[in-house]
């Protein structure tokens, strides 16, 4: 059972503490106060004026997030639509450990800073909980030494809760190779020597990605892809069985974990989308009968 | 402790990294945050490559000592790795770091073989042998997509037929040889193509998924500073 | 087996051979088939004929070895286009592994041709981690981010960067590059520093710049070797990517005819399994 922890209790345990945020903001207010900034003029020197409309969104899509989880937490229920891919990601496991073969899990080739390997990362987690709980050999070829400390981290944690931590294997989550199609070369090679069942692509994937899951194709796994790159799509949707678009691999892992918790983010979201799709339609009809420039220059941010 | 540091470090960083995209950076210190933050990112990174070497070597290594099959190309893999390596990280002058020493054991001969520059180790094995092994991988995409559009762009129902008739289209268009026959029908053809083809639908659908995958990289993010997705952490 | 369900069983190798011969056979016997405009690769160029002559302008190599097929005959285009305006130019890579290395090798290459000097009419920068970081510094320096260009000179000695310190001495970004870099370069350079970007990329990412086109973030496109192509035609030197234009054309109809076939044979078996199940 995942412990209740988030910034929001965290906050409540300090707040026992009286004196720690007292110190934290004096710090904070007293750097902000000692620079040159409040010395000038207070305004358009210190704040980038012009960004104030991305401060607004902003909090109406935290102020969204956040209202949803608290629903969420308190019991709601939340529809949230099938999604094929992820659902096929347990069979696939499955599916490998039937055939006693292993499943090979690609976090993308972008590195850690990229949001979509830590989508991939926090999908790797779900997959491995089953790999662990089924005792299926799982390879992970990365490309990055960050990925690699951040993926280990997770297999073994996942090995771990499953109470399975003496069949974890180090190198589980190997680092392979920094160049891109050398990384490719060795990843399609692995494809063709050890013959995985199953191969998940979640994250961010470049040139490579029809080189894999061609390959992985003629190997007779059954794949899975997701990624959030446009671009690579359609490369995907040829040789996968699966493929999930843009913000399905970020829904992925949520939708995975099937936490109320999690979900209320994901409704949150749709939320902000209605609100955009109805931004674009105002937008299209005031430009349209050319009364728009105002509205336009709203979203003119620098 | 082992989450809740974690989770607090992020959702400092994160908070950090989105307030100063509010200030500006000449006047106040947490404008420059963002910068601050972005060269720890790198040097941490710096950091992190050692892990890279050790997992690599020994991966490789463990093969190569128990001979199992294919060990030679894994020990070539191993060799690959300090070749481009160390020559790189040699001191280039007797001015660099380490380099009054280097040269009072190593001939001055040396001096433009190591480095990263013109006519250096490095630079010969990169122009050489790693340009063309790249460039041979990526090639092999056209083979690629050769076979994967032949298995797989099917007129299965109405949806995919459309699909395939503008993927044709789209394909005629690319190349001087499609666009003179397209031609042959009309000669304002190619022109459509690009406005309502590629400035109109595939502007859309293109839009579409880019503001969807930005809505759920945004939510994602916002997730991971509050602490509400905990799995990258193995949690 | 009848022949239908051979053709949907056909040994991918098969389809290798054809691809290979389809590519071989123009390289062989040269046709030779129009090259017609696009208007963004023209915006493109127009952007550059419009700056005046001895500007100064950033033309980055964000490209691996990989994609030297698309990429090169971009910048070797771009650079012949820039120099015979007399311009300055400065390259950097945010590429680690053949962006710098490229970017050296191309335009001491083309430098020859219109007698141009290293330091006075051209710097190349090279290489610095985190494009992000990078992109944002020189906006407010240069040289913070790069103290000493590609070969490990100080740029306070190399002529041309006396008068260049941040993106406002620059009048135009040229981007060549097979990755996303070409995104941030638009949505943090174009956006927050309003300085106007064109780009050259690879096929596969033009669909996906069509959004920052149409949306006037980007000024001018060329779209993979065709794109190159354009360029070649509009600076009036042919290279590399109009030759290769033949066989693209006949590896793009060899897909075609793939396509069609694979759907014929589609078609009969499935006519041949509602016959048997009537």
């Amino acid at each position: 059972m995942r412990k209740d922890i988030d910034i929001f209790s965290i906050v409540k345990k300090l707040q026992a503490i009286r004196t720690l945020p007292v110190i934290l903001l004096t710090i904070t207010m007293s750097l902000i106060l000692n620079s040159q900034a409040f010395a000038q003029d207070f305004g358009d020197s210190v704040f980038i004026l012009p960004r104030m409309t991305v401060l607004i969104l902003l909090l109406v899509f935290s102020s969204a997030v956040l209202l949803y989880t608290k629903w969420a937490k308190a019991g709601k229920k939340l529809f949230i639509r099938k999604i094929a891919g992820v659902d096929a990601v347990e069979d696939a496991v499955g599916r490998a450990t039937e055939m006693g073969k292993p499943v090979l899990f690609i976090p993308g080739i972008a590195d850690v800073e990229d949001i979509e390997t830590i989508a991939g990362i926090a999908i790797l987690g779900r997959v491995a909980r089953v790999t662990a709980q089924y005792e299926t050999p799982l390879l992970v070829p990365v490309r990055y030494p960050m990925v690699l400390a951040a993926s280990q981290e997770v297999v073994e944690g996942a090995y771990a809760e499953m109470g399975k931590a003496d069949s974890y294997d180090k190198d589980t989550v190997r680092y392979v190779a920094g160049e891109q199609f050398a990384f490719t070369a060795t990843v399609n090679g692995m494809m063709m020597r050890e013959r995985p069942a199953a191969n998940i692509y979640m994250g961010g994937f470049f040139a490579e990605s029809l080189l894999l899951a061609e390959t992985g194709n003629a190997a007779g796994a059954i794949q899975i892809a997701g990624t959030a790159r446009p671009e690579q799509l359609p490369f995907f949707v040829a040789a996968c069985d699966f493929t999930l678009m843009g913000e399905e691999l970020y829904a992925a892992s949520s939708y995975l974990s099937k936490e109320p918790l999690l979900l209320g983010g994901l409704k949150g979201q749709d939320f902000v989308k209605v609100l955009i799709i109805i931004a674009i339609l105002i937008g299209t009809l005031l430009v349209t009968f050319d009364i728009g420039d105002w509205y336009t220059n709203l979203f003119d941010v620098p | 402790m082992r989450t809740t540091i974690p989770i607090i470090v992020a959702f400092l960083a994160g908070t950090l990294l989105i307030v100063s995209f509010f200030f500006h950076p000449e006047t106040i210190w947490i404008g420059d945050a963002k910068e601050v933050i972005l060269q720890w990112m790198t040097i941490v990174g710096g950091f992190a490559l050692v892990l890279g070497v050790v997992s690599i070597v020994r991966v490789n290594a463990r093969a190569v000592q128990r001979k199992s099959e294919g060990w030679f190309y894994k020990l070539m893999t191993v060799i690959s790795v300090f070749a481009m390596a160390i020559p790189a990280m040699m001191p280039v002058t007797k001015e660099s770091v380490g380099g009054s020493i280097f040269y009072s054991i190593f001939p001055d001969s040396w001096m433009g073989y190591l480095g990263t520059g013109s006519n250096s180790f490095y630079d010969w094995l990169f122009n050489y042998v790693d340009a063309p092994m790249m460039e041979t991988m990526f090639a092999m995409l056209a083979f690629y997509i050769a076979s994967a559009a032949y298995r797989a762009f099917r007129a299965r129902n109405a949806e995919a037929t459309l699909l395939l008739f503008t993927a044709t289209l789209v394909m005629l268009w690319r190349v001087p040889m499609g666009e003179a026959f397209l031609r042959l029908f009309s000669d304002n053809l190619p022109g459509y193509i690009n406005t309502y083809v590629m400035g109109g639908f595939n502007v859309a659908v293109q839009r579409g998924i880019i503001i969807g995958a930005a809505l759920g990289a945004a939510s994602m993010s916002l997730r991971i500073i509050l602490g509400i997705e905990r799995t990258y952490m193995g949690k | 087996m009848d022949i239908w369900e051979k053709l949907n069983t056909i040994d991918r190798r098969w389809i290798y051979l054809l691809m290979f011969l389809s590519i071989l056979f123009p390289t062989i016997f040269v046709m030779k088939f129009p090259i017609e405009l696009t208007p963004e690769a023209e915006q493109l160029y127009n952007a550059v004929e419009e700056l005046p002559d001895s500007s100064v302008v950033m033309l980055t190599f964000d490209y691996y070895a990989s994609a030297l097929a698309e990429t090169e005959p971009m910048s070797i285009a771009a650079l012949r286009h820039m120099w015979r305006k007399d311009m300055k130019i400065i390259t950097l890579s945010n590429i680690p592994l053949g962006g710098p290395t490229i970017a050296e090798r191309v335009t001491r290459e083309i430098a020859k041709e219109f007698d141009k000097v290293y330091g006075v009419d051209f710097v190349n920068l090279g290489y610095k981690a985190n494009y992000v970081a990078v992109m944002h510094g020189l906006a407010s320096s240069i040289e913070s981010i790069f103290p000493t260009d590609y070969t490990g000179t100080p740029l306070s000695e190399l002529p041309l960067m006396e008068h260049v310190k941040s993106y406002d001495d620059m009048k135009f970004i040229y981007c060549v590059a097979d990755n996303a870099t070409v995104d941030y370069w638009i949505s943090i350079v174009n956006a927050q520093y309003d300085i106007p970007v064109g780009s050259g990329v690879t096929a596969v990412m033009a669909p996906k710049m069509y959004s920052f086109l149409e949306a006037g973030q980007l000024t001018g496109l060329l779209g993979g070797m065709k794109g190159a192509a354009e360029y070649e035609k509009m600076v009036g030197a042919l290279g590399t990517a109009t030759i290769g234009m033949d066989a693209q054309s006949m590896a793009h109809l060899l897909i075609i005819f793939l396509v069609i076939v694979g759907n014929v044979g589609f078609f009969m078996n499935r006519r041949k399994a509602k016959d048997a199940k009537e």
